[in-house]
C-alpha cells in the first residue's frame, strides 16, 4: 500500500490533493470555516471513492494548523467508510451499517484497523463502534474533531461519528497507544460522585477531587487548568492506563476531557521522559514491522501544545517519519480500540 | 389507524423500557457495590501491607537475635583465649614450680650433707673433751707428782731446793694446763651449746624446707587443677557454642519460616493486586454496559415516533 499526504497552509484544496491519483480511501482534515466546501469540493474530486473527514489540524513532517491536510490510501487497500449518527444519544440505532460494512470487507484480525472521527459521546461510541469490532479482532484507532462536525463520502453530519475500515491487502497492520506519563507516587483513587454526561469527577476516595488534587500537588485553583500538562489522572483498566485530562474546576469538583465513572480507579501521573518514551516506541513498531508502508497516527492536542513549547514538536514529526510514510491527525481526544484517553497518541502502522 | 398502531407499539415496548430502567437501577446498584468491594480491597490491601512491614520488622528483630548470637558467640570465644592465657601461665608457674622444688630437694640434700658433717663435728667434739679429760687428769697426776716432788725436795733439805723449784714449775705448768683444759672446756662448752643451737636451727630449717616441699607439691595440685579448671571453662565454651550454634539452626529455620510465609504473603498480595485489576476492567465493563443501556431509551422512543 501507499500513502499519500498533501497540504496546504491556506485552506486550497486543490493544492493539497495535487499528485493525487487513484485513492481507495481519503481522510480530510479541514478548518472549521471550510470544512463543508472542502468536503463538498473532496466529493467532486473524487466521487465515490470511499472518504471521512473532521475539523483539526493535521501534520506529515509539518503541522497544517488552519489550512487543509489530505491523507489517503493507494495501492493494495480495501477500504469502506460511512457514519453512525446521532452519536449523542443512540450510535447503536445505525449499527448495522457498521456490521454490514465489516462483513463486506471481509477483514481479519491482523490486516484491517477501524479509523473513526467523532464529532463527540466518544465513550458511548467507541463503546457501541467496537462491540461489532472486537468480533472480527479489528483495531481501531482514532480521534474527536473539532466543531461538532464530521463528514463521510462527501456529506457533512453533526452529531456523528465517521469510520473507514481499512484492509490491507499486502500485510499486517497493527494499532498502537503511546503514553509519555507514568504513576506519580502510590495514589490510588475510586472516583465516586461523577457526572458521566459532563465529565464530572466528584470525589476520589470520598474526599472533593479538587482538594485531593491540590493537596497533593500543592497548586492553587487558579494552577489547576495548566497542571493538567504535567499531572494528568489516569484511569486504570487491568494493565493499561488511560489519561483523563482535566478541564477546569467545576466547584468542589473536577470537569474532565473524558466522562468518569463511580468505581473507575483512577491514579496521578506524572510527566515523563517523552522523548525517551518516543524512541522506544519506535523501536517497538521497528521491531514489529521490519518494512513499514505507512503510519497513520493521532497526538493529542495537549501533545502538540506540550511539544511545541518545548521545542520538540518538528524533531518528534521527523523521528516518527523514519519510520516510514507518517501522517495524522491533531485530535481532541484519542481512540484505541474501545478505549477514549486524552493526552495520548494512538497509531495505526501498515506492513 | 396509526393511533391506533402507536398505541399498541407503545403497550408492547413499555416492558422493555421497564426492563431497562430497572436494569439500570441494578447497574447502579452493582457500580455501587463495586466501588465498595474496591475500598474494602483498597483497605484489605493497605492491612495487608501493613502486615508485610509488620513481618519485616519482626524478621529485623530475628536478624538481630542471630547478631546477637554471634556476639555471644564471639565473647565465649574470648574463654578459649583465657584459657590459653590461664594454661600458658600455669605451664610457666608449675615450670618455676618444679625448679622450687628441685632446688628444694637439693637444698634438702645439701642439709643432710650438713646433718652427717655435724655428727661427725660432734663426735669430733666429743674426742675432744675426753682428750681434754685426759689433759686434765694427767695435768691432775702432774701435779700430785708436783707435790710428791716437793715434798721429796723438802726431805732433801737444801740439795732438793733446785728439784722443788722444777717442782713448783712442773705444778705450775699442770696449772696452767688444767686452767687451759678448763678454759678449753668452757670453749666446747660453747661449741657445744651453739652446735646445739645450729643443730636445732639445722632441725628446724629442715622442718620449714619439707613443710615447704609439702606446699610446693601442694602448689604442684592446685595448677593442676586450675589447669582442669581452665579446661572446664573449655568445655563451658564449646557447650556455649553448641548452644548458639543450635539456636542458630532454629533462628533459621524461624526466619526460612517467615520467607515462606514472605512468599505467601507475596502470593496473597498477588491476588490483591490481581483483584484490584480485575476490579478495575470491570469499571470499564461497566462503562460499556452503561454505554449501551443508556441508548435503549432512545431508541424505543425514537421507534415509537
Amino acid at each position: 500500500m501507499r500513502q499519500f499526504f498533501g497540504m496546504s497552509q491556506s485552506g486550497n484544496l486543490n493544492e493539497a490533493v495535487s499528485g493525487l491519483t487513484n485513492p481507495q480511501l481519503i481522510l480530510l482534515m479541514s478548518n472549521s470555516s471550510q470544512f463543508e466546501a472542502h468536503v463538498k469540493r473532496l466529493e467532486e474530486l473524487y466521487p465515490r471513492v470511499p472518504s471521512i473527514g473532521c475539523i483539526g489540524m493535521s501534520y506529515d513532517t509539518k503541522v497544517v494548523e488552519k489550512g487543509v491536510g489530505v491523507i489517503a490510501f493507494c495501492d493494495g487497500v480495501t477500504a469502506a467508510a460511512n457514519v453512525l449518527e446521532e452519536v449523542s444519544v443512540m450510535p447503536v440505532k445505525y449499527i448495522e451499517r457498521l456490521e454490514r460494512d465489516v462483513r463486506d470487507i471481509n477483514s481479519s484480525n491482523t490486516n484491517t484497523v477501524c479509523i473513526d472521527f467523532c464529532a463527540g459521546n466518544d465513550a458511548c461510541v467507541l463503546t457501541t463502534v467496537y462491540s461489532v469490532l472486537k468480533q472480527r479482532g479489528i483495531s481501531l484507532v482514532g480521534g474527536t474533531g473539532d466543531g461538532g462536525k464530521v463528514s463521510a463520502n462527501g456529506r457533512v453530519y453533526k452529531d456523528a461519528v465517521a469510520y473507514a475500515l481499512v484492509k490491507n491487502n499486502s500485510g499486517r497492520v497493527k494499532a498502537y497507544k503511546e503514553n509519555i506519563y507514568h504513576p506519580m507516587g502510590r495514589y490510588r483513587f475510586i472516583a465516586s460522585r461523577t457526572d458521566k454526561a459532563n465529565y464530572i469527577l466528584g470525589e476520589l476516595n470520598g474526599v472533593p477531587a479538587k482538594k485531593v488534587y491540590q493537596d497533593i500537588l500543592h497548586i492553587t485553583e487558579q494552577e489547576i487548568q495548566t497542571q493538567t500538562f504535567k499531572n494528568p489522572f489516569g484511569k486504570i483498566n487491568g494493565d493499561d492506563i488511560c489519561i483523563i485530562s482535566i478541564q477546569e474546576v467545576c466547584g468542589n469538583a473536577l470537569k474532565c476531557f473524558r466522562q468518569v465513572n463511580d468505581s473507575d480507579v483512577l491514579i496521578l501521573l506524572e510527566l515523563g521522559n517523552y522523548r525517551q518514551i518516543v524512541k522506544r516506541t519506535i523501536q517497538m513498531i521497528r521491531s514489529d514491522f521490519p518494512k513499514i508502508s505507512a503510519v497513520f497516527s493521532v497526538n493529542c492536542l495537549f501533545r502538540y501544545l506540550l511539544f511545541s513549547e518545548n521545542h520538540y514538536m518538528e524533531e518528534y514529526l521527523r523521528e516518527m517519519s523514519a519510520l516510514g510514510n507518517h501522517a495524522g491527525l491533531v485530535g481532541y481526544g484519542e481512540h484505541y480500540n474501545n478505549r477514549f484517553v486524552n493526552q495520548s497518541m494512538t497509531c495505526v502502522v501498515f506492513e | 389507524m396509526n393511533f391506533k398502531k402507536k398505541e399498541k407499539v407503545d403497550k408492547s415496548l413499555y416492558p422493555v423500557l421497564y426492563v431497562i430502567k430497572s436494569l439500570k437501577e441494578y447497574h447502579g446498584t452493582l457500580v455501587q457495590g463495586e466501588v465498595d468491594s474496591l475500598k474494602e480491597l483498597s483497605m484489605v490491601s493497605k492491612s495487608f501491607g501493613n502486615v508485610l512491614q509488620e513481618s519485616e520488622k519482626f524478621k529485623g528483630t530475628l536478624e538481630n537475635f542471630e547478631q546477637t548470637f554471634s556476639n555471644i558467640d564471639s565473647v565465649s570465644g574470648q574463654f578459649a583465649s583465657v584459657k590459653e592465657d590461664i594454661s600458658q601461665s600455669v605451664d610457666k608457674a608449675q615450670g618455676e614450680v618444679e625448679e622450687l622444688k628441685n632446688s628444694s630437694i637439693l637444698v634438702e640434700s645439701y642439709f643432710v650433707e650438713m646433718q652427717k658433717t655435724f655428727q661427725v663435728f660432734q663426735e669430733s667434739l666429743h674426742e675432744i673433751k675426753g682428750c681434754m679429760s685426759k689433759i686434765v687428769s694427767i695435768a691432775d697426776q702432774t701435779n700430785i707428782l708436783s707435790l710428791n716432788a716437793s715434798i721429796e725436795a723438802a726431805r732433801a733439805g737444801e740439795q732438793g731446793k733446785g728439784f722443788s723449784v722444777v717442782a713448783g714449775e712442773v705444778k705450775s705448768l699442770s696449772d696452767e694446763i688444767k686452767n687451759l683444759a678448763a678454759m678449753v672446756d668452757s670453749s666446747i662448752l660453747d661449741v657445744e651449746h651453739g652446735a646445739d643451737e645450729l643443730n636445732n636451727s639445722i632441725h628446724i630449717s629442715h622442718q620449714a624446707l619439707e613443710e615447704s616441699l609439702s606446699r610446693v607439691n601442694e602448689t604442684y595440685e592446685t595448677f593442676e587443677s586450675i589447669t582442669k579448671a581452665a579446661e572446664g571453662a573449655g568445655t563451658v565454651q564449646s557447650d556455649i557454642s553448641q548452644v548458639i550454634d543450635n539456636s542458630r539452626v532454629e533462628l533459621q529455620s524461624v526466619c526460612s519460616f517467615f520467607e515462606n510465609l514472605k512468599d505467601g504473603y507475596q502470593e496473597v498480595i498477588r491476588h490483591i493486586n490481581t483483584a484490584s485489576k480485575m476490579g478495575t476492567t470491570k469499571s470499564a465493563m461497566f462503562e460499556d454496559i452503561d454505554n449501551m443501556l443508556s441508548q435503549i431509551p432512545p431508541v424505543v422512543e425514537d421507534y415509537n415516533q
